[in-house]
């Protein structure tokens, strides 16, 4: 059964996979807030050592306690997302850190530029996180209900 | 058991008297339970009789062991209890096992929270005050960097590289030169700073030994890509930003210079790295070298924001270093011919598009720039105005 993305069932099949996956835990420790923004639909996911311990959707205001958060525009989302189910992980011009590099705001960003380095020092195991969506059927949801 | 009623074998019989030892001595070694072979082996080795009397007359009368240290006074009942991230050293930092202190008193390899005993020679430390070399990521970030370890031979996808037009193959090479020298030279001066570095401060010296590891580790991969698809190494780097670096007099200035300014460089070098990679090997690299590097940033903001707050009367002095290494910086790129149209090379896909490659690398120097002013400031540093104008110039500039 396809899951919708964005959505706290999607992120929390995600998580269920990673936190199974011993490949995932291979990766090493992380220890991060992380804020996903698709639209104006926020989502918080928590890493803990070796697992994603937590999702929930939060308000705006919640991503000023975030480590960084990633966002693009909606249709940007949906190509990454095919580009991962197509190839089974991000090809060479879809991982996280190039679609940051070719975005001038940048694909993650936070409101403190020691907490964003985060997203570099964790950054296999976030694309990990995203690339084990090519194990889901996921469904995108109307770009009208992205909106507060 | 009387001694003369265990029988010598002939064998043994005859080696004692070769050997020159009593039969009595046979007899009673013999009566102690110690084997015909295992005599004759020391009879062999050039033991006499008279060290094999003395030998079992001290172990007739038992070991004189001193047994005083079973009293030393250290804090004792210890249980440390392993977290979701295991038995970590933040897990074992416990009661006074647990107290850093702000100045560390002991000349010797003295571990923190065991006892002194007098008499021990000095090791040579250098380096005795917490705020000197701190940062509360040290014991996190150990525990990090070897959770978060990777092993170049194996896990890079080596067959995923094909053969590349000769120009683009120069270009990774010369890229490969640059950053393997790099690497070797941060193992090399990170390696010079551990024995300075007294034992108070454990999770320094040990997050620092991550460090050059994790240098060493730069050095093999890149060295390896060079050497790896028909190409091979390239020019030498001038060096001067590096010198900056080598000559540093103090731990602070090392790490300004080195963690913060050139290995945010280096990092925003890896990022772009990743972008242009040319193949699945690469990207491997680059993507796990960005978080090797992440983590040496992290620890040098998280020091001089350290420093700062307990010390303010260094900010000036800090404030200089960065002046000079960002100096040292801008001569580099004056003086290394190589390293900039490698890049761009790299970058636009080969020498008829270097137009665009330069473009790009400019954007990289721009990243650099930025994400340095915006660490700096999270250390309340505020260099937006007081970078060096060559420097400050990549920001001026647009976007890619």
């Amino acid at each position: 059964m396809a899951t919708t993305f964005p959505s706290t069932e999607w992120f929390n099949a995600i998580c269920e996979l990673v936190n199974n996956d011993p490949a995932f835990r291979q990766l090493g420790t992380v220890d991060s807030v992380i804020g996903v923004k698709v639209g104006d639909k926020i989502f918080e996911l928590t890493f803990e050592a070796f697992e994603c311990t937590g999702v929930r959707e939060v308000a705006e205001s919640d991503l000023r306690d975030m480590d960084f958060w990633l966002e693009q525009p909606y249709d940007k989302w949906q190509e990454m997302l095919n580009n991962i189910k197509v190839h089974g992980a991000a090809d060479l011009t879809h991982t996280l850190n190039t679609i940051d590099l070719s975005m001038p705001e940048g694909l993650a960003r936070s409101h403190d530029g020691y907490r964003r380095d985060a997203f570099y020092r964790f950054n296999q195991s976030i694309q990990d996180f995203f690339n084990a969506s090519a194990k889901i059927e996921t469904k995108f949801a109307e770009e009208s209900a992205l909106t507060a | 058991m009387a001694n003369e009623t265990i029988a010598i074998p002939d064998d043994l019989a005859a080696k004692a008297q070769e050997k020159d030892w009593p039969l009595d001595l046979v007899q009673q070694a013999l009566a102690a339970g110690a084997p015909a072979e295992q005599i004759m082996s020391y009879m062999d080795m050039g033991v006499t009789a008279d060290q094999a009397r003395e030998f079992m007359a001290q172990g007739a009368a038992g070991p004189q062991l001193d047994l005083s240290w079973m009293d030393t006074p250290t804090e004792w009942g210890t249980r440390a209890k392993p977290t979701k991230h295991g038995l970590t050293l933040e897990a074992i930092n416990i009661g006074r096992y647990g107290e850093i202190p702000d100045v560390w008193e002991h000349m010797t390899e003295m571990p923190r929270g065991a006892v002194p005993i007098p008499g021990v020679e000095a090791m040579g430390y250098s380096i005795f005050q917490k705020q000197e070399v701190w940062s509360d990521l040290c014991a996190p970030m150990y525990e990090e960097a070897i959770q978060r370890r990777w092993r170049p031979a194996t896990d890079v996808p080596w067959d995923s590289i094909e053969p590349l037009p000769d120009d683009l193959e120069r270009a990774i090479g010369q890229v490969c030169t640059y950053l393997s020298e790099k690497a070797q030279m941060e193992a090399d001066i990170i390696g010079r700073w551990e024995p300075e570095i007294s034992y108070g401060y454990h999770e320094v010296k040990l997050y620092l030994a991550t460090v050059v590891f994790e240098d060493a580790r730069a050095v093999e991969v890149f060295r390896k890509r060079a050497l790896s698809n028909g190409g091979g190494l390239g020019l030498q780097s001038p060096g001067w930003a590096f010198r900056s670096v080598v000559d540093s007099r103090n731990f602070t200035e090392m790490v300004a210079l080195q963690f913060v300014l050139q290995d945010s460089l280096t990092l925003a070098e890896y990022q772009f790295g990743e972008k242009y990679a040319k193949n699945a090997a690469e990207k491997y690299i680059f993507a796990h070298a960005i978080e090797d590097k992440a983590r040496h940033v992290a620890y040098g903001i998280s020091h001089l924001k350290y420093v700062l707050l307990h010390r303010a009367d260094r900010r000036m002095e800090i404030e200089r270093y960065l002046d000079k290494g960002e100096g040292m910086l801008l001569v580099d790129d004056k003086k290394d011919t190589a390293a900039r149209p490698a890049w761009a090379i790299y970058f636009a896909g080969g020498k008829e598009n270097i137009a665009e490659g330069l473009r790009i690398y400019d954007h990289m120097r721009r990243q650099f720039v930025t994400q340095y002013l915006a660490r700096l400031r999270w250390a309340t540093l505020e260099r937006k105005d007081t970078i060096n104008p060559g420097l400050r110039a990549y920001v001026e500039g647009g976007g890619e």
